[in-house]
């Protein structure tokens, strides 16, 4: 949004796209227009996305187009096609440049009845209860290892629903070791750890146990959830949201040949880019979690040096040197505290914990480790593994499963995990109606300088 | 009505829809995922092995809440339900062992 | 490790690991080697027909073409006998299903082209049954109300290519053949009788001693025989397939066209396979020309014509959601048939490549592992014939 607002306003036609129906992706996840309710997201911690949200929602030069999934990015002389899904049809948009800032998802961490109906990923509690203001179960047990939990945890108990259980795979200490190794930067983002501080008592005062050293060892029911189990303890819940961490979304910029990285340490494919957001397609700028986990804040300043980096391209905003500066200033200590954060929420250890043979590794073929594991007898290679298992043939087209795979892989060949590569990214990053796909209505840019965003 | 916030919020029009025979009511800017995760089962459709599945990502990335949509007009359509609202008249059904 | 082996496959493709179960189950010792993984390249990637009817792209380009194929129509209808049982012979689930094969036809011009093929057919001996479009969709109550025609064949269906390769490697293994994978050939040297061959693994070179020599490496196969000194006219070619997601069992026939590319059957596990000679890009290497190891780019047009195609023959197609798209390298010849066969200027050097592999794969592994083992060698080289190597012996006149 920040980028689409800076760049519109020096007169770029820009066409916005987003999967939700309300701009603001994963951070701010707006209620229905339909929907009144008072004090929204109240409270400095939203001040500033919320002004950059105004900002962007009475900006005329943007073209909005939520609800629409944009199913690959291609370049065809010169200049970019991008296919838009929506409920009804399929929009083809051509453009001169594009911005990818695709955010992350969740982590998803199999584990022994990880699969069962009423296990969720903590990310997806909240956006039922932002967006949707909905709690999406009678009894939550939370686990993981990132603080995020507390947050969603204690919105959950304020809304009046029932927390059991936090508990942090991690212990304690290994929890509060990042922050005492790097007292400086703990103090300068205080006001995170505050909202972390805050939670924390919220559930104090409604009894809510936050335990650590306590990693979840299993998720057990009939036909869904009915307890989760810590080693030899047994807590009851009818919801398990699981919290480990996230993962860049890249799909787009792989789909349109940009260079990437494993990314730590949750993984996930992470675009690579030079200091004006730029990556080695030309053309194409990434903001946000595509470059790398980092936070909202960091994903503004991102977005505005694209911004900066487009309009330059265009030819369009000689000022920018100075603000483009300050920018990469703010993102330098930005990074202190998402390098902290990341070793605070460090999952490695969950992830190379054995699971039972018969646990799902991959979700939408349900392929299981037992599976993978005589694969992994015959070949190391993730795409030779995908041919033998169908694991990553599914309709998420392995979003859930390659991060596991490739951790396996890693640790029999004892290579750095991604550097056999992965899946590779391919049209449509989104399962579409093909009756949509045969006949879509054309976008196209009619001025010479355009430039579209994609969200 | 199961998990709906109500403290400081008014929500849209109540409208009908229809999951897997049954007539249900739901409100104008919620999500199919949000009808059914406020039932006692949050099951979204069946495995290759039979077993009851359910939301797991709720943003559309995981595909675990695939549903068949039919709406006033048009064809029937495969839509995730955590990404798709609700409207009036609403046919839906999970799915079974396959896709569709 | 060995340092002699009777016979070095190169490449682990169906055909490679087909032929060296062939010949290790008659008592050769085999070494297989792959440069990348087993099954990577068209064997993997295709999308498992077994089509025995003459190939649109054989009636494409009129008569003389058409002749070839009823030759072909010979090798056909061995490997029909074949695909029967493999699934014993390897004792492995290699989902094999044959409930038949509809070509269609719509326009008149099409019929006419249907009616043509069916009767060239029938002369070469294979059973293909015209059908009108009420018969059609009678057995195919999927099909259009435009199909106005059908070429079926009982014995057509599809199996999984992700299965097949890997099946025959195993099978090949308990006979004693050796695979390693990662493992390139950097020369081949003929020393009568017999050749050295040198490996590379791992920065390590090695050479062994083989006294026989199979080219099996799909569109890579041109460059390996440079290593012998030798021209192949097999040229890379790049299609693009999609799948969709797993719908309930709707089509169990293979279906194509007689006018138009199309290629369509449901996988075991539900997907719709769309397919049918559409082509994606080939991508340049670091030396300006075709790389067939680098992912060929998609083509919009092509993704799309595909679509279209399928959807008016199949109009429940509309409503699936498509689930992916990827492409492919596979080879064609110049003359579009393979290459299967001894290279006569270098007796002991064996090739098999050039497309059409998947189907006729195992019929081309078992009569050419009879070549190489010199094992009822004058009934090979006439199946063969056809195929074979020799008619493109002027292009090595000057080979030295």
């Amino acid at each position: 949004m920040a980028a689409a607002t800076i760049v519109a306003r020096q007169g770029l036609r820009v066409i916005v796209m987003d999967e939700q129906q309300r701009p603001g992706g994963q951070i701010l996840r707006q209620p229905p227009r339909a929907f009144g309710v008072r004090g929204w997201l109240d409270g400095r911690t939203y001040r500033g996305v919320k002004a950059t949200l105004a900002a962007f929602e009475t900006e005329p030069e943007i073209r909005w187009c939520g609800g629409r999934s944009a199913l690959g990015l291609a370049r065809e002389e010169g200049t970019f096609v991008v296919h838009a899904a929506g409920m009804d049809d399929v929009l083809r948009i051509t453009a001169d440049r594009v911005l990818v800032a695709t955010g992350c998802y969740d982590l998803p961490v199999p584990l022994a009845g990880w699969t069962l109906p009423g296990v969720l990923a903590a990310g997806g509690v909240q956006a039922f209860i932002k967006s949707q203001q909905f709690v999406p179960g009678e009894r939550f047990v939370f686990a993981g290892t990132h603080p995020l939990m507390l947050v969603i945890a204690a919105q959950i108990v304020t809304a009046g629903g029932e927390v059991a259980l936090v508990a942090f795979d991690q212990s304690r200490t290994r929890a509060a070791a990042p922050l005492l190794a790097k007292p400086w930067t703990t103090l300068r983002n205080i006001e995170i750890f505050a909202s972390a501080a805050a939670a924390l008592m919220t559930l104090r005062r409604h009894r809510v146990p936050v335990r650590y050293g306590m990693p979840l060892t299993a998720i057990t029911g009939e036909h869904q959830v009915s307890a989760a189990r810590f080693d030899a303890m047994r807590v009851e819940c009818d919801r398990v949201a699981m919290c480990y961490g996230f993962v860049p979304q890249s799909d787009l910029p792989r789909m349109a040949g940009a260079s990437t990285i494993w990314a730590s340490p949750a993984g996930g494919w992470r675009t690579l880019h030079n200091e004006w957001m730029a990556t080695d397609v030309e053309g194409l700028w990434i903001a946000g979690e595509t470059a790398g986990v980092a936070g909202a804040a960091a994903a503004i300043e991102e977005g505005r040096l694209a911004a900066f980096a487009i309009l330059r391209s265009a030819g369009k905003a000689p000022d920018t040197d100075l603000p483009a500066k300050q920018a990469r200033r703010r993102l330098a200590r930005l990074q202190g505290f998402t390098n902290l954060l990341a070793d605070v929420a460090d999952p490695g250890a969950v992830l190379t914990r054995a699971v039972p043979e018969d646990t799902i590794l991959c979700r939408c073929e349900d392929v299981s480790f037992g599976s993978v594991s005589a694969a992994l007898d015959e070949t190391l290679a993730p795409n030779a593994v995908k041919l033998l298992t169908r694991c990553g043939m599914g309709l998420c087209q392995g979003r859930s499963c390659e991060p596991a795979l490739l951790r396996l892989i890693a640790s029999r060949s004892g290579d750095k995990i991604g550097s056999a590569g992965g899946f590779a990214a391919r049209f449509p990053a989104r399962p579409v109606q093909i009756g949509d796909l045969i006949q879509p209505a054309s976008v196209a840019a009619t001025a010479t300088i355009s430039s579209e965003a994609i969200d | 009505m199961n998990g709906r916030i109500t403290h400081h919020v008014t929500r849209g029009a109540k409208l009908s829809i229809t999951l897997d025979g049954r007539t249900l009511d739901a409100f104008e800017g919620e999500t199919i995922a949000t009808v059914i995760m406020a039932l006692s089962s949050p099951a979204f459709r069946q495995d290759s092995r039979g077993d009851p599945r359910g939301l797991f990502c709720n943003m559309g990335t995981c595909s675990e809440c695939f549903v068949s949509v039919r709406r006033i007009s048009g064809p029937v359509r495969r839509l995730r339900a955590c990404l798709t609202p609700v409207s009036d008249g609403m046919v839906i059904e999970t799915t079974g062992g396959y896709d569709v | 490790m060995s340092l002699r082996y009777d016979l070095v496959v190169i490449g682990a493709g169906l055909i490679g690991a087909a032929t060296a179960w062939r010949c290790a189950r008659a008592g050769a010792s085999v070494l297989i080697v792959e440069a990348g993984h087993a099954n990577a390249g068209a064997s993997g990637q295709n999308a498992g027909s077994l089509h025995f009817q003459i190939e649109r792209r054989f009636l494409e380009n009129g008569d003389r073409l058409a002749e070839e194929a009823a030759r072909i129509v010979t090798l056909s209808r061995m490997a029909i006998d074949d695909w029967a049982s493999l699934e014993d012979d390897l004792a492995a689930d290699l989902h094999v299903r044959r409930d038949g094969g509809l070509m269609v036809a719509e326009t008149p011009d099409e019929i006419a082209l249907l009616e043509a093929k069916v009767k060239r057919e029938g002369a070469a001996g294979l059973g293909t049954i015209l059908l009108d479009g009420d018969a059609a969709r009678h057995i195919a109550p999927y099909l259009a109300g435009s199909v106005a025609a059908a070429g079926f064949l009982r014995e057509e269906g599809h199996a999984d290519p992700r299965a097949v390769t890997p099946a025959f490697l195993r099978s090949a293994s308990l006979q004693g053949a050796e695979l390693r994978t990662a493992t390139r050939v950097t020369d081949i040297q003929a020393v009568r009788p017999g050749f050295d061959v040198e490996l590379r693994h791992d920065e390590r070179a090695q050479t062994v001693r083989a006294g026989r020599v199979l080219i099996a490496a799909g569109a890579w196969s041109p460059r390996v025989a440079t290593l012998a000194n030798i021209h192949l006219p097999i040229f890379p070619v790049a299609l693009q397939m999609n799948a969709t997601e797993r719908v309930r069992p709707l089509v169990p026939h293979l279906v194509q066209h007689v006018g138009r590319r199309l290629s369509m059957k449901q996988s075991h596990a539900g997907n719709i396979l769309i397919g049918g000679g559409w082509p994606a890009k080939l991508r340049r290497g670091a030396d300006g020309g075709f790389d067939p190891g680098l992912r060929p780019e998609p083509i919009e047009a092509s993704r799309v014509g595909n679509l279209q195609v399928a959807t008016m023959v199949v109009p429940a197609v509309a409503e699936m959601n498509l689930l992916r798209c990827w492409t492919g390298v596979t080879a064609i010849t110049a003359d579009q048939l393979p290459i299967v066969g001894e290279i006569p200027r270098l007796p002991g050097l064996f090739v098999a490549a050039g497309g059409s592999a998947f189907t006729l794969g195992p019929s081309f592994a078992r009569l050419i592992a009879r070549q190489i083992m010199d094992q009822d060698r004058a009934e090979a080289d006439d199946a063969l014939a056809v195929v074979a190597p020799a008619r493109f012996e002027h292009l090595n006149g000057f080979m030295g």
